[in-house]
């Protein structure tokens, strides 16, 4: 073979190789870009269904108030409201897994009909509210509580106006008083010792630069008894459609009485229906700014109880479990304001990858 | 014995792969680093957002009307999520800047910012247009 030929045959193998090489050198190179490209409209996209979440009313419209419908449509606005982003309070306590007539994850995704999609929605107070007990001293045939409550959001003060009731068997009282510029503030009430048990104590605070800011807490603690009992021990109250459905854990329990609360007002419910271990009460509708938090006193034998939820039943989350995605994958996680019965809310939805 | 063309052959190679090479590097300088759209939307979408919200029932107008920026200042502190910067402007009908109190959490100066724009009304009976317009920035 003549040397020439040799040397083509090498330079042709070298140039093969170095072309290979930097084909594969150039597509590695490529891929990131190209990757990118085809996820680089996921934060829009999901920032649209996340707007077609919040301002369509889903199908039927008035799903929420149907105890056994599952929407065909995803949607939580309010039917025939004018406002934008205005929630139904149905549709948003059926999200919440304490309700009786709570849609499943699965149930809401197939509703919502985007196959490659997984999501997380949040509802919450647009501030946060913390009580804490700080004293107590018994004073003739009362004791009297001493709270400590801050009003925060994030960690930033949040100067509000404070409406407190203290609830126990039969006794009910109102407290108001207010937290300062650096979001501390403090109230006391007396309590008779002619009662005993679970206690009570649901504050409502609206932020004194917008009374639509409205955040609320409840704080359970034994009165002339040790520890209170768990919410959700001897009853399980689920509200919806201006009714209060409420289901007892144990035969005999009784009700002692029926309360709901809001910044403003309060009142007692009326007794509906009466069914095997079951009980409803019907809600006023109200058009206080204010979250409803209906409270139920009674007793269990020797023991008394109070048990709460609020109207709409907050706070909640529901959808996938984001904190144990694999690493890398891409989640967008989006804030809302919105309006649920005159009062602001914030709904954080967190979308990513496949479902 | 290698012999001349084959030589040159093999510098052809090399030259081929450095023209390739040189040219991915060309590329991928001039590939337009794309500005982070998604995250100014969302940021004008927080602002929009804010603004009507805290326009239901007219309490925005109110507050204008009252002349309480700080409430104002309180309001958009509470509604925007944390580590966003804002600056808020409110112009009467004629385009004359009315608030005599800055209205914004940190100053904005040096940021990319975004603008959304927001037209309220009084609910008193002498109806009056405000013109908001509010800057966002991410807090870096």
């Amino acid at each position: 073979m003549p040397a020439s030929s040799i040397d083509t045959f090498l330079a042709c193998s070298v140039m093969i190789i170095l072309v290979l090489s930097a084909m594969a050198g150039a597509s590695k190179l490529m891929t990131p870009y190209i990757s990118g490209l085809s996820h680089r409209n996921d934060a829009e996209r999901f920032q649209q269904l996340a707007s077609h979440l919040l301002l369509s009313t889903g199908i039927p419209p008035n799903w929420g108030q149907m105890r056994e419908t599952i929407p065909s449509s995803l949607g939580l606005a309010k039917a025939n409201s004018f406002l934008p982003y205005e929630l139904d309070i149905d549709k948003v306590s059926r999200l919440n897994s304490e309700n009786a007539y709570s849609l499943t994850y699965s149930e809401l995704w197939e509703s919502l009909g985007i196959q490659d999609v997984a999501f997380q929605i949040e509802v919450r107070t647009l501030f946060e509210l913390s009580i804490d007990l700080i004293s107590n001293k018994t004073q003739g045939n009362e004791t009297i509580y001493e709270f400590e409550v801050a009003t925060r959001k994030s960690g930033m003060a949040v100067s509000a106006d404070l409406s407190g009731y203290v609830v126990i068997e039969y006794f009910v009282d109102n407290v108001t008083s207010s937290t300062s510029s650096d979001g501390a503030g403090s109230f006391s009430v007396n309590i008779p010792n002619s009662v005993n048990g679970t206690t009570l104590i649901v504050v409502f605070a609206k932020a004194k630069a917008n009374p639509q800011m409205v955040s609320f807490n409840v704080y359970a603690f034994g009165h002339n008894s040790s520890t209170p009992f768990l919410n959700r021990t001897f009853l399980r109250l689920s509200p919806l459609n201006y009714v209060l459905n409420v289901s007892f854990t144990y035969p005999d329990t009784e009700i002692l009485k029926a309360q709901a609360f809001t910044f403003n007002y309060n009142f007692s419910l009326t007794e509906e229906t009466q069914g095997d271990q079951t009980v409803e009460y019907s809600v006023p509708y109200l058009l206080d700014s204010s979250p409803m938090i209906i409270v139920l006193t009674g007793l269990n034998g020797s023991s008394s109880f109070a048990e709460c939820v609020s109207y709409p039943q907050l706070p909640l989350q529901i959808g996938s479990n984001f904190s144990q995605s694999i690493a890398g994958a891409k989640i967008i996680s989006q804030s809302h304001i919105v309006t649920i019965n005159f009062a602001l809310y914030e709904v954080m939805t967190k979308w990513g990858g496949t479902a | 014995m290698f012999n001349k063309r084959g030589q040159i052959r093999i510098i052809e190679a090399f030259l081929a792969i450095a023209v390739i090479f040189s040219s991915l590097i060309f590329t991928t300088v001039t590939f337009p680093s794309s500005p982070n759209l998604a995250k100014q939307k969302s940021l004008s979408s927080f602002g929009m957002q804010a603004l009507i919200e805290l326009d239901v029932n007219g309490t925005l107008g109110k507050l204008i009307e009252q002349r309480n920026w700080t409430a104002i200042k309180q309001s958009l502190d509470i509604s925007l999520p944390i580590g966003v910067s804002f600056n808020l402007t409110i112009y009467d009908e004629n385009f004359s800047p009315i608030n005599s109190q800055v209205i914004q959490n940190t100053n904005l100066l040096g940021r990319e910012t975004v603008s959304v724009q927001y037209i309220g009304a009084s609910q008193s009976q002498n109806i009056q247009l405000f013109i908001l317009r509010l800057q966002l920035a991410w807090t870096r």
